[in-house]
């Protein structure tokens, strides 16, 4: 039975996996995505944390490049090129071909590998779910338990949340729950910072939690109210209680004073735009989903009077290109797994950790394009890394292959925190080695080979 | 050459109503009968059969982020439909809101060849192409959906002349790489945003002061300008309002006689007659329907069951969330650019004010005179799963089917409505013209929905079952650009449609201010936004095809 016609090359590598194929399609597809990127705009979309800030200047510096502007030190980091990079098994240097032959034996030897870190673009999405369906594989991105603190809370109730020229231009209160949203270095020059289209535009910080490095923004006033993180979603609920007219007993809920909480909630409710930012992967407490959801039922119950939105931070590392794309092949945002009725969705027993610690998968396939310091969990299972080529490791794994950085060394798809917006990624260091799909195909073709 | 020998062909485009006649298939198209000596590769008699060409759905939200909302929101919903991997086919998930592949393969299986989405949001669009680009068998388009973002607010608000706001529509149809432009709500997911809960066709918005109407008459003006084949597509505003038939009727006149399609009209044709205060006005818009040959509609049938409705209007989702069934629910404010709402929802046959919209549906079927400007929908997911097509046909072409099913509803919604006086059934020729001829025609579509020479051989052979149900659930044959894709109702050959856009002609001056705007607001820049041709076939799209406008002078 025939697959997919092949009109458009660059789509159908995964039915094309030979050395020499892959490297005709490679440049093949740099030359169609270059037309598409117009020249009076040099301005590159950067993939290294789920803001996907797009306006930055990249210039060549000997074989790479080099972030000219803005200011970010993430990106910086970043941007420059890895070395070329080796491919190896058990930490000796080998053949591209003989790195991915090897990677396929141990996978066709495998009866249920995790398809993990998932740190790539759409592109290699694709291509990780298309073989975790051929193996009856499982997939969980590396930010999986972050993830789906917001997945258990947004499946529960649902939510209200908004996105990020949204807030740029009419959050009036912006309240930071649990986060100073450090951890996205242009947070607030992005959103916050820049002039309203609607004219004059008041803006309020509050972060419940911890301000350590806000920067100072001209006319936003920024305060702070201390509060333990696993503590906010009692605030979250008398703030609730409140809302709904019941009176409040307490003289302080989770150590912050009542009369606090009632003048954050008369600003809150005097908004004209709320936004309630927060980073599942600093809830990290047990049931950080519960806080997650009381938070967006207090979103919800201040919308009957005024607006508000939620902005959950997060999308590292592909997090939510890899949770879109599953999800629009398979049904389920990940932590899925590949079985003879289909896709089979469990969001608590198909966590990464878990499924490596009792022995339910038996082999791992970690995808890391973005970060070398990310690297695989530790694991009694063989390890095949797809990684970017400066990866280091403390135990070498048993299969390592070196692949293009996506928005550096090769283009592609890559999503941003608020999944509304996908941007093109360019190639401004363009390189010779493989993308992440383009290894996965050759892997697959290999297990093809392996079955026949 | 293929041959398909004998069939009962009906080709509404060509006038052709069931005549016995052969179709000649070369290299994907149907061409003339061959002289005496010509060589048939391969024959296929198909006595008895009735062929039709592919089905055109030109309303059904098949990708794009808020239907991944649903996805994301409905693994209880999934979980009784897995689809597991077989043959050259993915695994994936079916029902109210179903994986990519499984809406291609099942579209394929039902005779469907076309499929256009038609809530694409311009900051959206790379997405909903890579969701398109996985959605496999059939044709794809999407309309761009415009009228509450900031841009062309901030232009009408600002009085900007109509051929500057042609321009930005012909921008954002390029860009977006769109078939047609969709308005939801005009300005009201805007007004949303300002904390407005409703918006009427003559009311102000809250910051921009322009009303609905304005709206709705520099998008049709822009569309008609433009040359783009398909009508401004109108989601009108008051969305599931009791007594907001009159809005609707309203609506159609603001056209001031352009071309005007109203979309899922079911959910606008109710009124506040009774106890209830919830009655049908069906017939009042089924009459202006009639009456006004520049408006055309799809119906957005309710079929009882659980579904999940998904729609770019924020602001009457939001007002809907208390019907959630499960109770949970999803709104989002998009990038000054427009909105979404989730809302899972089971319509029960029981339920008064469910039972009378299923009969207002079927009403406006059976009271729109000409099959050409009314178009059979569910919209997919809101009324029902696209998979019920079969089930709807049904009740159009058998009136003793729909009378038993009258039975069934709730006994006062059947007594309030006039469904059961109605006795028109639906023939072959009329679903021919509603499901393929007529959308055709309206997207401008001009080798497809037809069996005319050099037409594109999408064609679908169905046993003629008395059980119409039966009958239209399980083509015997499908082809695709002449390649037979679905046997006995499932798929055999999985091949990977195109998309359809238009290319309007604007003047790309327009970028200026647009760039301008994006770099001093937006968090995106607008080279960004644009989607290029080349993206889209790595999107997944076998290939573009893109259908020239003739811009008629402003
Ligand atoms: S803030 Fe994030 S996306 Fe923006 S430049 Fe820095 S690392 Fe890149
Ligand atoms: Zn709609
Ligand atoms: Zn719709």
């Amino acid at each position: 039975m025939r697959r997919r016609e092949t009109a458009c090359l660059a789509r159908h590598i995964g039915a094309i996996a030979t050395r020499m194929a892959w490297i005709l399609l490679n440049t093949l597809h740099f030359s169609l995505f270059e037309s598409s990127i117009s020249v009076s705009s040099p301005s590159v979309c950067c993939p290294f944390c789920g803001l996907l800030c797009d306006d930055l200047e990249i210039v060549r510096e000997g074989d790479g490049v080099r972030l000219e502007r803005p200011a970010c030190p993430r990106a910086s980091r970043l941007f420059s090129i890895p070395d070329p990079g080796q491919a190896m098994i058990a930490g000796l240097p080998i053949s591209l071909d003989e790195a991915c032959r090897s990677a396929a034996i141990i996978l066709s030897g495998s009866r249920r590998p995790l398809i993990g870190g998932l740190g790539c673009d759409v592109m290699g999405h694709r291509a990780a779910l298309s073989l975790a369906e051929k193996l009856g594989g499982v997939v969980d991105h590396m930010h999986g338990r972050a993830q789906f603190r917001n997945v258990r809370a947004f499946q529960d109730g649902g939510w209200v949340t908004t996105t990020l020229s949204e807030v740029r231009n009419r959050a009036d209160l912006i309240v930071l729950a649990g986060t100073d949203a450090s951890r996205y270095p242009r947070f607030f020059e992005r959103c916050l910072a820049p002039a309203s289209q609607f004219g004059e535009l008041t803006r309020k910080v509050v972060v419940l939690g911890p301000a350590l490095s806000i920067p100072a923004m001209d006319g936003i006033s920024v305060s702070s109210i201390p509060i333990d993180a696993g503590r906010l979603g009692e605030l979250f609920a008398v703030m609730r209680a409140r809302l709904a007219g019941m009176p409040a007993r307490a003289a302080d809920v989770a150590g912050v004073p009542i009369e606090q909480i009632e003048a954050l909630l008369a600003d809150m409710r005097a908004a004209r735009y709320g936004v309630l930012v927060w980073n599942a992967a600093e809830l990290d407490f047990p049931h950080a989903d519960l806080t997650i959801q009381s938070a967006v039922n207090l979103v919800k119950d201040l919308n009957q009077a005024t607006r508000w939105s939620g902005l959950p931070l997060g999308g590292d590392d592909g997090g939510t290109s890899a949770a879109q794309t599953c999800t629009w092949q398979t049904g389920y945002p990940l932590r899925t797994a590949y079985e003879i009725a289909g896709p089979h969705y469990e969001p608590l027993l198909f966590e990464s950790d878990r499924l490596l610690k009792t022995g339910e998968v038996d082999a791992l396939v970690w995808i890391s394009a973005f970060d070398p310091e990310r690297t695989p969990p530790a694991a009694d299972c063989p390890i095949v890394v797809l990684g970017r080529a400066d990866m280091r490791f403390a135990r070498a794994p048993d299969v390592f292959i070196p692949v293009a950085v996506p928005g550096v060394q090769h283009v592609g798809f890559l999503h941003r925190m608020d999944a509304v917006v996908a941007l093109p990624l360019t190639a401004p260091a363009s390189s010779s080695l493989p993308s992440v799909a383009q290894v996965l195909a050759i892997i697959q073709g290999e297990t093809n080979h392996a079955a026949a | 050459m293929l041959r398909l020998k004998n069939g009962r062909i009906y080709d509404p485009a060509h006038g052709v109503d069931g005549e016995v006649r052969d179709l000649y298939i070369e290299d994907g198209r149907i061409v003339a009968a061959p002289g005496p000596g010509a060589r048939i590769d391969r024959d296929i008699d198909l006595a008895g059969r009735v062929v039709m060409g592919g089905a055109i759905d030109l309303h059904t939200h098949i990708g794009g982020g808020k239907m991944n909302i649903a996805r994301a929101l409905l693994p209880e919903d999934h979980r009784q439909d897995p689809v597991p991997t077989s043959g050259g086919m993915h695994a994936g998930c079916g029902h109210a809101a179903p994986s990519t592949w499984t809406t291609g393969y099942r579209y394929a299986e039902m005779g469907y060849t076309a499929c256009f989405e038609p809530a694409m949001q311009p900051i959206n669009a790379r997405h909903t192409h890579l969701e398109m680009g996985d959605t496999p068998m059939v044709d794809k388009g999407a309309y761009a959906m415009l009228g509450s973002d900031d841009f062309f607010l901030r232009m009408l608000a600002s009085g900007a002349d109509q051929r500057l706001i042609n321009d930005y529509v012909g921008w954002t149809l390029d860009a977006s790489q769109a078939m047609a432009i969709k308005v939801v709500n005009p300005g009201g997911i805007s007004a949303f945003k300002f904390n407005a809960r409703s918006l009427d066709l003559d009311e102000a918005h809250p910051y921009y002061r322009v009303t609905p109407r304005q709206v709705v008459q520099a998008l049709a003006r822009a569309v008609h300008d433009l040359g783009v084949a398909h009508p401004l597509h109108v989601h009108a505003s008051n969305l599931g309002v009791p007594g907001n038939a009159d809005t609707t009727l309203a609506t159609m006149a603001a056209a001031e006689g352009l071309p005007i399609h109203l979309t899922h009209i079911q959910f606008h044709s109710y009124g506040t007659e009774g106890e209830r205060k919830f009655s049908s006005e069906a017939e009042r818009i089924a009459d202006a329907i009639n009456r006004m040959s520049n408006v055309s509609a799809d119906v957005g049938q309710v079929l009882f069951g659980q579904t999940v409705t998904v729609s770019g209007d924020s602001m009457k989702q939001y007002g809907n969330h208390r019907h959630a069934s499960p109770d949970k629910w999803v709104v989002m404010d998009i990038e000054c650019d427009s909105g979404c709402g989730v809302v899972p929802f089971k319509y029960r046959d029981k339920n008064f004010v469910n039972a009378l919209q299923w009969a207002i549906g079927l009403e406006l079927f059976l009271r729109v005179g000409d099959p050409w400007r009314i178009f059979l929908t569910t919209d997919h997911p809101n009324g029902a799963p696209f998979t019920s097509y079969p089930h709807l046909i049904r009740l159009l072409m058998d009136k003793r089917f729909r009378d038993s099913k009258l039975d069934e509803i709730n006994a006062e919604a059947a007594a309030h409505s006039q469904l059961r006086s109605l006795d028109r059934e639906y023939s072959l020729y009329e679903i021919a013209i509603m499901t393929r001829a007529a959308p055709a025609r309206s997207l401008g579509l001009t080798d497809r929905g037809h069996l005319g020479e050099r037409a594109a051989a999408d064609i679908v052979v169905y046993r003629d079952d008395a059980d119409r149900e039966a009958m239209f659930a399980k083509p015997e044959y499908v082809f695709k650009d002449g390649q037979l894709i679905v046997r006995d109702g499932k798929v055999v050959n999985v091949v990977n449609g195109a998309l359809h856009v238009v290319k309007p002609e604007y003047d790309k001056g327009i970028e200026k201010p647009l760039k301008d705007y994006f770099d001093r607001y937006m968090t995106v820049r607008m080279e960004h936004v644009r989607v290029s041709n080349e993206e889209v076939c790595t999107c997944g799209a076998s290939k573009l095809i893109p259908h020239v406008c003739k811009g008629r002078a402003a």
